[in-house]
């Protein structure tokens, strides 16, 4: 039999001015189950809980129901009270007749009256509570970061810094992403490799930092704290314990012909290569689609002169398993690259480069050693033409966002060409100016007024050729749409800021979602920004929207500290108001039907299959199971199942039929 | 006729199959379920208009399953309540195979692509006489609707027959069932009536292949092809989904897109 | 029936529009008393037979409320849930159940005032429609 206590609190005079609180708890009183009702001044106050707190006591309630302020305010605080004296918290609710009766209705008998119904409901549905336990998840504090640009690297930092493990995986031969790429950054003009490689350097050297580069996630499982990843680590064709990076094989390799994947295709490398210079490894990597033994069966130059006999032509892609608690995903981003753009010849004519091309002939480590000439003919060209928004904020492309970073690389690019060639004639193309950054408008504000960029606010409708120039046609809309005609040398486009390729596979892997354009999507777009929807997965960096370097290192430290603050424990813990389906005995037994209308339905993926099995083993029946770890109690499955298999503790069938029935039903029904 | 039973005497003989579940001539004009499991007994099979049943609902039960890999004589409903079940993980790929009595012959159906395909090109619209039915109930009053309805609604008998002649009402428990809490009452009366059929309605909303078994099962008439119908008919104007068309595919009430339409919420 | 007051259930969200009522209180704002709320975790968890059952419980008008779009907590909960009331509404209206005694909104944890106009608005609409006779003779009471 419940014995319920019902704990009636003034507020000072906010309750008791419109609601007759002696009214509340004399009826009160008289709901069935109810042992023990009074009303108080201030519950929430010291003494106030003692009252509640001294009655579960003496009076052995079963339930407590605290008709005061919203449980928003203070449920904790009188689950707390409770939970001191033993009483389960759980079994603890409140009766909002403060904000929701007493502030809101004029004094009087109908809001004395309404006081008593959402009482009333509350005791319902307290009847029907059940004593939950907190959930206990073991948390394995070891990190995964997937991606090694600068959001990759500085997560890695972040957490090995806090003192937990990291292992970072990196497609590519080496870390850096297209940071590494890049010549000098807005809006401050450093060099991007002299602030990068000192960090990917230091993930080099961390003694908490596992990395491995040439390498991609090929499955995830588990959940929160408990996942297990396999990484397939692709075939270098090297010995790395070996190699000592002495680069004697890339001086070597007769083949050299092979345009350079870090030089965006306007340098050559060789079939064994390291990316750049200061590659983190500085390990070499046989490109096999190249190389010519692979594709001859002749030549093993590379093998003959290696020092220490590192070459390794048979050696096969290994997949290593590791266990983590957390995973960051750093994956970044591309840009659009190829037939695009037939109408700006992108693709067609040498000339018509994208960003990243850009960024190669300005880098003192580029192809030209930061002389800008155009890939054509090596020409130092006199007028270029830089176009932003190509693609971007273009629905007929495709693509209606913007890319975020153009306005500003446009407007460096346009200062860099100033720099390097007196005289040169830039022109910027435009659609709006989006320069919002600290120092940010101040550095397009320089680009426009000291280093003389011409800037034209309208769309470019055509480039082509005409006597070895390349002629850009265009309207200036600031100027009554006066048509433009331009002779240029080169043209850059900034072409749009688009999701990885192979996002949506990953995304799929890692039971993360993604967008209608492949960036993978936050758990909240304003609160939750560096997490995912599956627990204990957490984004940073420009795989979530294209970003810039400061706010991919924000983002990025902001997925550690997550990281971090879950690692601080070796459980986590979580309240148990979690979706269950049910189980009974003998031995085991479901009502479930295993229909999985609710998995689809879940927003965490925190459905799984769970196959019954009988004595001898055979399949009975594939049932749904709740993951407590990713069940964040939504209750969206609960309303799907026709078998009412799945339940939400806390908010049970039990609990909100009782309720409804309770508040229409003025003494009419108590069971 | 004579194609379907050399086909289901072949399937049977070369054990690709251990029962054939077609139709045999019934009373009252509708032809009876078959369960052909010696190849001799194939001459008992027919095919005809009078061949209404949707045998896939055989396929859920467990005495069925246990004879082992059914050949299914299929209706167009019956080909797409198959792929429903498969989308609701209810039936192994191998578990089955449909044949499908045509013109020329019998066509045999013996992946879930293969029914896919065959069910894209068949013609999953309301018929015209449907579908002006509907509209007539969309043209009655508020008033007139829920007279018509609680007429029926007063004779339901709470039997279950419906539920009973459902492939798609396979659940082990039924909400009905349950009774902690007691969603609905347990005896035949106006309110409860009217809650069990909403209940079997929204529970089959999405899902429902428009068989129309539920109503030649009722025993007092109840058109309750109506509901599946109207329920079909807004799951496609409002969410371009059709149920049993793919056996992988998202159930239309269990997913959603963020612009689906809703005009009536303030 | 001038003095007839009708009882209106609301089921909302705890997240927003559960939040927002209780601004609607901070604020001091009034509305009518005719209404009283449940708490669920998010709309996506409103099974359809609670209205029902608020219907079968003499419940004359319902308040169906959640966040607004993208705005979930959980992210989609409300996207389900919308989904489900389109069916919903539509099969109530072919049985002839007057589907103006639903009334589904979104109403976030900032707008107060959207609730109480809300809430004055349904009664008021409630109120006109008079007692839900229909269904509440089903249940064999009577209108009284
Ligand atoms: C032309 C151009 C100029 C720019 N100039 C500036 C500037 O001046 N200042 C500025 O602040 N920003 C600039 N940016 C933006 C800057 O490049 C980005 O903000 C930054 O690179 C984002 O870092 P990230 O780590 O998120 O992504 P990325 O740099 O793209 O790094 C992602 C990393 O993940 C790896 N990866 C991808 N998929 C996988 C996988 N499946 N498994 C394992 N690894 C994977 C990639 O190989 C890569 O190493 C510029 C961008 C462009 C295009
Ligand atoms: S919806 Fe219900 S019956 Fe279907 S799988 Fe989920 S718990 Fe089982
Ligand atoms: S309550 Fe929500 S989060 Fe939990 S299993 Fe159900 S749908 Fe998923
Ligand atoms: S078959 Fe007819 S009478 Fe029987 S439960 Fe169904 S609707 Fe009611």
């Amino acid at each position: 039999m419940a014995r319920i206590g019902v704990f009636i609190c003034h507020c000072g005079e906010n309750i008791s001015a419109t609601v007759d609180v002696k009214q509340v708890a004399a009826a009160a009183a008289r709901i069935p189950g109810v042992a023990h009702s009074v009303e108080y001044k201030y519950m929430c106050s010291d003494p106030g809980q003692q009252l509640v707190k001294d009655a579960i006591r003496e009076k052995g309630l079963t339930g407590v129901v605290v008709a005061a302020c919203s449980p928003r305010m203070h449920e904790p605080t009188f689950r707390r009270a409770c939970a001191e004296t033993g009483l389960n918290p759980f079994l603890c609710e409140m009766a909002n007749i403060r904000e929701h009766c007493s502030w809101v209705h004029e004094k009087g008998d109908a809001t004395t009256e309404k006081a008593i119904d959402i009482v009333r409901t509350l005791v319902a549905k307290v009847k029907k509570n059940k004593a939950l336990q907190p959930i206990q998840v073991p948390v394995t504090k070891v990190a995964l970061v997937i991606g090694g640009g600068i959001a990759g690297i500085q997560a890695s930092l972040d957490i090995a810094n806090a003192g937990h493990r990291v292992i970072l995986v990196e497609r590519e031969p080496s870390i850096g992403g297209h940071m590494s790429q890049l010549s000098e950054t807005f809006p401050t003009l450093d060099c991007s490799q002299c602030i990068l490689t000192p960090r990917m350097v230091e993930v080099a050297q961390h003694p908490n930092i596992t990395l491995y580069s040439y390498a991609e996630l090929e499955s995830l499982d588990g959940f929160i704290g408990n996942f297990k990843a396999r990484i397939r680590r692709k075939a270098r064709s090297l010995d790395e314990t070996l190699c000592t990076g002495c680069g004697l094989c890339t001086q070597k390799c007769p083949t050299r012909k092979i345009p350079g994947e870090f030089d965006a295709g306007l340098g050559l490398r060789p079939a064994i290569y390291v990316p750049f210079p200061q590659a983190v490894p500085n390990k070499p990597v046989i490109d096999r689609e190249h190389c010519t033994y692979y594709r001859t069966g002749k030549c093993r130059l590379c093998e003959k002169i290696c020092p220490t006999q590192a070459i390794r032509f048979d050696q096969l892609d290994e997949i290593v398993e590791v266990e983590v608690g957390a995973v960051v995903v750093a994956t970044g981003f591309d840009i659009k690259h190829g037939d695009f753009f037939p109408e700006y010849g992108y693709g067609k004519y040498p000339d018509v480069i994208d960003g990243l091309q850009f960024e190669r002939l300005a880098s003192a480590s580029g192809p030209t050693l930061g002389e800008i000439r155009r890939p054509s003919d090596g020409k130092v060209p006199e007028t270029v033409v830089f176009v932003a928004c190509a693609g971007s904020r273009d629905p007929a492309k495709g693509i209606e966002y913007c890319s975020k970073i153009c306005c500003m690389y446009t407007a460096k690019h346009a200062m860099l060409y100033r720099h390097k060639v007196h005289g040169g004639k830039p022109y910027v193309f435009y659609m709006d100016i989006r320069a919002g950054g600290k120092m940010y408008e101040e550095f397009v504000r320089r680009a426009m007024e000291e280093d003389g960029v011409q800037y034209v606010r309208g769309r470019i409708s055509r480039v082509f050729e005409r006597d070895g120039k390349l002629v850009v046609k265009g309207a200036d809309t600031l100027l009554g749409a006066r048509p433009m005609e331009i002779e240029a040398d080169l043209v850059v486009l900034a072409t749009a800021a688009v999701a990885q390729p192979g996002a949506e596979e990953l995304a799929q892997k890692l039971h993360v979602s993604y967008d209608a354009h492949r960036f993978f999507s936050e758990a909240h777009p304003k609160l939750r920004p560096v997490e995912t929807n599956t627990a204990g997965i957490f984004l940073a960096g420009a795989c979530q929207a294209p970003k810039d370097i400061p706010e991919s290192v924000a983002q990025a430290s902001g997925a550690a500290a997550k990281v971090a603050a879950l690692f601080s424990r070796s459980e986590l813990v979580r309240e148990p108001l979690i979706a269950v389906v049910d189980r009974q005995p003998p031995p085991v037994y479901s009502s479930c039907v295993g229909c999985f209308l609710c998995q689809s339905a879940c927003p965490y993926q925190a459905i799984e299959k769970e196959e019954i099995r009988g004595r001898d083993g055979q399949l009975i029946k594939t049932v749904a199971r709740v993951n407590p770890g990713l069940c964040q109690g939504c209750g969206t499955c609960v309303a799907f199942c026709r078998t009412k298999s799945i339940d939400i503790q806390g908010f049970s069938h039990e609990q909100v039929h009782a309720e409804v029935l309770a508040l229409l039903n003025r003494g009419e029904r108590d069971a | 006729m004579n194609a379907l039973r050399e086909k289901a005497r072949e399937l049977l003989a070369t054990k690709t199959v251990q029962v054939v579940i077609g139709y045999a001539p019934g009373s009252g004009g509708a032809a009876r379920a078959l369960f052909v499991r010696e190849a001799a007994q194939a001459g008992e099979l027919v095919f005809d208009e009078t061949c209404l049943q949707n045998l896939a609902a055989y396929l859920m039960k467990p005495e069925v399953r246990r004879l082992g890999r059914a050949a299914l004589v299929a209706r167009p409903a019956t080909l797409r309540t198959i792929l429903q079940l498969a989308a609701e993980n209810q039936l192994a790929e191998s578990s089955l195979l449909a044949l499908v009595p045509g013109a020329d012959g019998v066509l045999s159906l013996s992946t879930f692509s293969a029914i896919e395909a065959h069910v894209a090109a068949q013609d999953n619209d309301l018929s015209a006489a449907e579908k002006s039915e509907l509209e007539k109930f969309a043209a009655m009053g508020l008033d007139e609707r829920r007279e018509f309805w609680q007429e029926q609604f007063s004779r339901c008998l709470k039997c279950y027959a419906c539920r009973a002649a459902c492939p798609l009402c396979y659940c082990t428990r039924c909400t009905v069932e349950c009774n902690q809490p007691q969603w609905i009452p347990v005896p035949a009366h106006d309110l409860g009536n009217l809650e069990w059929n909403v209940m079997r309605a929204m529970h089959l909303a999405g899902r429902c292949t428009n068989c129309g078994d539920c109503s030649r099962a009722c025993p007092v008439g109840i058109p309750l092809y109506l509901l599946n119908q109207k329920l079909c008919s807004d799951v496609l104007s409002s969410f371009n989904q059709r149920s049993g068309m793919a056996a992988r595919a998202d159930h239309s009430l269990s997913t959603f897109k963020p612009d689906d339409p809703e005009d009536f919420i303030r | 029936m001038p003095d007839f007051q009708p009882k209106i259930v609301a089921f909302v969200c705890n997240w927003c529009t559960y939040a927002g009522a209780d601004l609607t209180g901070t604020s001091r704002m009034k509305y009518s008393p005719q209404v009283s709320i449940i708490r669920f975790p998010c709309t996506g968890r409103i099974d359809f037979m609670l209205l029902l059952k608020a219907f079968a419980s003499g419940a004359d008008g319902i308040i169906v409320s959640g966040c607004h779009p993208n705005d979930c907590h959980y992210s989609s909960g409300n996207f389900h849930a919308r989904r489900r009331w389109i069916i919903f509404r539509g099969l109530l209206d072919f049985l002839g159940i007057d589907v103006r005694r639903v009334q589904f909104s979104w109403v976030s944890a900032a707008e107060g005032a959207k609730w109480a106009q809300l809430v004055n608005e349904t009664s008021e609409r409630i109120r006109e429609l008079g007692p839900f006779a229909g269904y509440q003779r089903l249940r064999g009471l009577g209108v009284g």
